[in-house]
């Protein structure tokens, strides 16, 4: 009975690992329905996608300006490096 | 032997683009060192390939496809390093049958998310905690955005298989969803 459980309502550790996978590729038919029957009874795993949304998101709009350099200093250092493989 | 000629090209490339090859490159690794490195790398391989660039891309265009595959490498890299304890984060969040264990089950967070990714501190805190995460799964967490690509060309190019990559995410977003909440709701 357990193992019929499992197999249609997934472990939580399994249907994160499906949240997860859903953001990057795309679910079966099976592991779809899987996933949507075991939220329907486990709100920490329905928190948990809501909170990895939240997260994907921020990564996606993380700012990754690169800091004020003293660019200067990189060309001597670059243009050194060009001459001493001449 | 670089020609004096392509030397002197060269020169003024590096006086032109290493701003903008720089840049490039810190907004895909976040790393200052590295970037610095990458468009150094990037000059060297150009110097070495001067005689193959025939002008039918613009330089900028060329050093920047040098430079990309530079950042590639330097990733793929990155993914073939071993990291140890891999397990024992699932074993720190769910029990042997694989339910949540009480004390690393998601927490309500009781808050917006629009409020939230508006929050320049929320964010500061996300980028620290994905900056304590190993390299490699911090750099499967973020791949996708910085190239905008699939999870299918991502594992081509880190030459790892799909599962392997979705596991490797899983189990970072698991910590980083734990540090979030421990350095941010905690508080």
């Amino acid at each position: 009975m357990k193992k019929l459980m499992t197999f249609l309502f997934l472990s939580c550790y399994k249907a994160t690992e499906l949240i997860e996978k859903n953001f990057h590729f795309k679910l079966s038919y099976l592991e779809k329905i899987q996933l949507r029957m075991h939220k329907m009874m486990c709100n920490a795993c329905t928190q948990y996608e809501k909170q990895s949304l939240i997260l994907e998101k921020g990564i996606s709009k993380m700012d990754n300006k690169a800091p004020n350099i003293d660019i200067v200093a990189l060309k001597i250092r670059i243009s050194s490096k060009l001459h001493s493989f001449n | 032997m670089i020609h004096p000629m392509e030397n002197e090209i060269l020169e003024n490339w590096v006086e032109q683009f290493t701003d903008e090859l720089f840049k490039w490159a810190y907004y895909k690794t976040s790393s200052l060192e590295t970037a610095k490195d990458l468009v150094q790398d990037t000059f060297l391989v150009a110097a070495e390939k001067m005689h193959t660039f025939k002008g039918d891309s613009s330089p900028k265009t060329w050093l920047f496809s040098i430079l990309n595959h530079k950042i590639i490498d330097f990733y793929r890299k990155k993914s073939k390093k071993p990291i140890a304890m891999e397990n024992n984060i699932i074993s720190t969040f769910f029990d042997k049958d694989g339910s949540w264990r009480q004390d690393g089950s998601p927490k309500n967070w009781h808050d917006e998310e629009q409020h939230l990714l508006d929050n320049s501190e929320f964010k500061e805190v996300l980028k620290r905690c994905l900056d304590s995460l190993p390299e490699k799964w911090n750099t499967c967490v973020k791949l996708k955005y910085l190239t905008q690509k699939s999870g299918e060309e991502i594992c081509q190019e880190l030459k790892i298989t799909p599962s392997n990559f979705w596991q490797i995410v899983h189990r970072a977003k698991l910590q980083l969803r734990d540090c979030i909440e421990n350095n941010w709701f905690k508080n």
